[in-house]
């Protein structure tokens, strides 16, 4: 099956700076594609370059089998686009609005059938400006969806909003997942691509730093945190042996480890022979936050 | 055709829920209209010419051009750099929707208000003030407003294109217009400035424009070929510069 979206070797220099710096990625039809780095990255330069909205300065870029830089209409009649900074027209209604946005394309969605794939059927009269921050962002991508796009682009669509906006949002996302589109989406935040994405690729400095599904990134750190308060009395020389040197931070024990296993055996019989208590005993393995801090190269 | 219909629909229906716009525009050239009337609406004016006429003759004609310019200069400039700095004509121009048909709606839109205007001029002068065109002159009006109507567009996507935010919109489109009402005959009649001002006015765009229109009301011995020369280009200067520096995105990105 050919990839959607295909780059190769893309680069975009501001100045001297090369912002997007030698990005290699494909994506393929159907999937829900999560592009993750902290702010300043090169996200959404990436992002406006496959939208065909700026030039880049090197590499190949086939979106939907043409090169955005030089699509045409019926090219863009395919995509649906939420820019990361956009408000709806606040003056017109969500009906009037769609009905707009549907007069632009060849073969739209009805407006009702795209009021409804956003959830926004008790606003559809209401004008956008009196739209909450959440709503104002469904109407954006009901405006991305009345195409009928093969491919939406979604830039940081839930920055700034509240827990409950999310969830129904990644609702709304689902949804296009179950109607076969396929969703390139930027993000900041590492739970939304958890949940949200097939795959997920982290930009540090304008190359991919890491890529694959999900589980495969958490994986990507294998090492297990074994944390545990010093028993009164004992000094952290006087612990056993362990596969890796423990560290000690505020009072308490932290060893990270490849091998949880046998470290905790060791641990265990060491504590239990002396009669002793291992205070706030915890394993932990590394969320995929603390793997993406890790890559994107924040500090946790 | 019918996402030309839909454009300026929409156009016209966000320019009628915007309480300051509709105010400035349509209400403010009424307003005026009304109190000069009531102030100066008895006296008379001795035209170059040598006729005398009632001020109104000036008056209703000069406000209905300062309703066609708020329509298509003011209000056009405004809501134009209110859609590029919000990021909707950029969003647009992530659509099949061609890049002409943003113009056009604009324009359009400003059109139909700036013939509304002259609707509600032609109408409140000829039923409160008893001024009529004469009827041999009412084709130089249709041309002479819309003339004026597509140029005045021009000139406000010029004024768009230089304008740097939102914010910065509607004070600049005011500061350019309300001193050239001021020497063009609109709020005082030309024949009472001094020669030089005048002679400086007549060639800035407001001035011809308030010239043929009137003329449709006082026909006067020579016909307004040159001031309808010079709107034209002024039309045309806009255009060249609007072009030459038009942007879809805003100016901040």
């Amino acid at each position: 099956m050919p990839a959607i979206i295909s780059v190769r070797g893309l680069v975009k220099r501001y100045g001297d700076h090369a912002v997007v710096d030698g990005l290699d990625l494909e994506v393929q039809q159907g999937e829900v594609f999560a592009f993750l780095g902290k702010n300043g990255a090169g996200k959404t330069t990436t992002t406006e370059i496959l939208e065909g909205y700026r030039t880049r300065d090197g590499g190949d870029v086939s979106v939907l089998g043409e090169d955005p830089a030089n699509a045409g209409a019926a090219w863009r009649a395919k995509l649906g686009i939420v820019l990361q900074e956009s408000r709806p027209l606040g003056a017109l209604t969500v009906n009037e609005t769609l009905r707009l946005f549907a007069a632009y394309f060849p073969n739209p969605h009805t407006v009702d059938e795209v009021i409804q794939l956003v959830g926004l059927e008790e606003q559809a009269n209401q004008r956008a400006g009196r739209l909450s921050g959440g709503q104002a962002r469904r109407l954006d991508v009901g405006i991305a969806l009345i195409g009928r796009p093969e491919l939406v682009f979604l830039d940081e669509p839930t920055t700034g909003f509240d827990p409950e906006a999310r969830r129904q949002f990644w609702d709304v996302i689902s949804g296009l997942r179950d109607l076969g589109t396929t969703v390139f989406l930027t993000t900041h935040y590492m739970d939304e691509a958890q949940v949200l994405a097939d795959r997920v690729a982290v930009l540090r400095d304008g190359k991919i730093a890491a890529l694959g599904t999900p589980a495969k990134l958490q994986a990507l750190r294998g090492d297990v945190e074994i944390r545990f308060s010093l028993p009164p009395g004992v000094e952290l020389a006087a612990l056993p042996a362990l596969s890796t040197q423990p560290r000690l931070t505020g009072g308490e024990v932290r060893v990270e480890t490849t091998a949880p296993t046998a470290d905790l055996a060791v641990l265990c019989s060491w504590a239990e022979a002396r009669g002793l208590e291992l205070p706030a005993l915890t394993v932990e393995r590394p969320t995929l936050e603390d793997v993406f801090l890790a890559i994107s190269g924040e500090t946790a | 055709m019918n996402m030309l219909v839909e454009q300026v629909r929409a156009d016209l229906l966000a320019f009628s829920r915007r309480p300051e716009t509709l105010f400035f525009t349509v209400f403010l050239p009424v307003i005026f209209l009304v109190l000069f009337e009531a102030i100066f609406g008895g006296q008379s004016v001795t035209l170059a010419g040598g006729d005398v006429v009632a001020q109104s003759y000036l008056q209703v004609p000069a406000f209905m051009v300062m309703g066609v310019i708020s329509a298509s200069f003011v209000a056009l400039s405004i809501t134009v750099v209110n859609r590029r700095e919000t990021g909707i004509f950029k969003r647009v121009r992530g659509t099949p929707a061609p890049a002409w048909l943003l113009i056009a709606g604009q324009v359009v839109t400003s059109l139909v208000i700036a013939l509304l205007m002259v609707i509600v001029m032609l109408a409140l002068g000829s039923f409160a003030y008893g001024v009529r065109v004469d009827i041999g002159h009412l084709p130089w009006l249709v041309a002479g407003v819309l003339v004026g109507a597509i140029a005045f567009s021009c000139l406000g996507m010029m004024l768009a294109a230089l304008t740097p935010s939102t914010e910065a919109a509607p004070p600049l489109a005011n500061v350019v217009v309300l001193p050239l009402y001021f020497i063009s005959g609109v709020f005082v009649p030309i024949e009472s400035l001094p020669t030089w001002l005048g002679n400086i006015a007549a060639l800035l765009p407001v001035a011809p424009f308030v010239k043929i229109v009137t003329w449709a009301y006082v026909p006067a011995t020579t016909t307004p070929w040159r001031p309808l020369g010079l709107l034209i280009a002024w039309g045309a200067i806009g255009l060249i510069i609007a072009s030459w520096r038009f942007r879809w995105t805003p100016r901040r990105s």
